[in-house]
């Protein structure tokens, strides 16, 4: 399995799924579960943030894509994510633009700076 | 100590200026990458007004999918990682093998009157080399080619028809590009990551030795 390379996971809305599945990233068999999760309207914050966790705890997933919009339903999880693999990449969705004052790993780099720092 | 604090004031603005370098490569291609998913969707719009709303869908996803996309990562140094795509080529979905049908002869066996020579599929089985003792594992074994066809790594396009629009291909060209594009800033994040940590010590090693000088 290590020899065949890690997947990419992608949670996102519908047309977002679809496009990177077109893209050639998807994985559904029977064996495992699958790599992506469609976000509905009905979908619940805990069932996001229990595939997010689960994605974390394969050691077969080197990226995970997010609609920015979904990780603010679970910016906590995602703020406590500071391994270097998986890595969480959010983008934007149709209704959501991206906006880098969200995004968790720009607003740490933006913390890098106080005003102590300097003297 | 006043050459030491200068030394780490030295390297602290090469990590400030490799940080700015880095947030602006970041930046950039994070810019790239937005824009190439904007097409993508803007592209299945076209694909979904030329098919019909419900086409181009999660219900057209197929019942078992593999991956043709595979992730490889490498570890460099100062706990920087380096991710690299590997695309596979869809292979062609293979339903049962079958051996190359015998051609049919026509032609008159008996004087004035024609007949086939029909081909006898019942005893050309697929490996004609297996005794016939073993019924049992030749159904298991068509069984796990039909599903081992099926999971053969298959065109996701294929899934919405066999005639699909131009969009709907640009579509899924747009979003090749973007999964290499998210391999590289996923590197570029690491490498923010490792080199915000790194200032960071270094920052602590000037202070504590700052206030090493300060009475």
């Amino acid at each position: 399995m290590a020899g065949r390379g890690k997947l990419i996971a992608v949670i996102g809305d519908e047309d977002t799924c679809t496009g990177f599945l077109l893209g050639g990233i998807g994985e559904l068999n029977k064996n495992r579960k699958p790599n992506f999760l469609v976000i509905e309207k009905d979908t619940s914050v805990t069932e996001i943030e229990e595939t997010f966790k689960g994605f974390l705890a394969r050691d077969d997933i080197g990226i995970i894509l997010i609609n920015q919009f979904i990780a603010e339903m679970i910016r906590h999880a995602i703020d406590a994510h500071t391994q270097s693999i998986p890595a969480v990449l959010e983008i934007p969705s149709k209704e959501h633009p991206y906006d880098a004052s969200k995004d968790s790993i720009l607003r740490r780099a933006k913390g890098m700076f106080s005003a102590e720092d300097f003297r | 100590m006043g050459l030491e604090v200068g030394e780490v004031s030295v390297r602290l603005d090469g990590l400030l200026l490799r940080f700015m370098d880095q947030m602006e490569n970041l930046q950039e291609k994070r810019n790239l990458l937005n824009s190439l998913i904007e097409a993508g969707w803007f592209a299945m719009s076209k694909a979904r007004y030329a098919m019909g709303n419900k086409c181009v869908s999660s219900l057209q996803y197929g019942h078992e999918i593999a991956p043709l996309v595979r992730l490889h990562t490498s570890a460099l140094e100062k706990g920087e990682v380096q991710f690299r795509t590997e695309r596979m080529e869809p292979k062609p979905v293979e339903n049962s093998k079958e051996e190359p049908k015998e051609v049919e002869e026509i032609g008159p066996k008996e004087e004035g009157v024609r007949r086939r020579k029909t081909v006898n599929k019942k005893t050309d089985k697929e490996d004609p080399l297996e005794p016939k003792e073993m019924p049992d594992t030749k159904e298991k074994t068509e069984p796990d080619r039909m599903v081992k066809g099926q999971t053969l790594s298959q065109d996701p396009l294929k899934w919405f028809g066999i005639l699909v629009p131009q969009s709907l291909k640009q579509a899924q060209s747009s979003f090749k590009q973007v999964i290499e594009l998210a391999a590289e800033i996923a590197t570029l994040q690491t490498q923010v990551e490792a080199t915000r940590e790194e200032f960071r010590t270094q920052l602590q090693s000037k202070q504590q030795l700052l206030q090493g000088r300060e009475p």
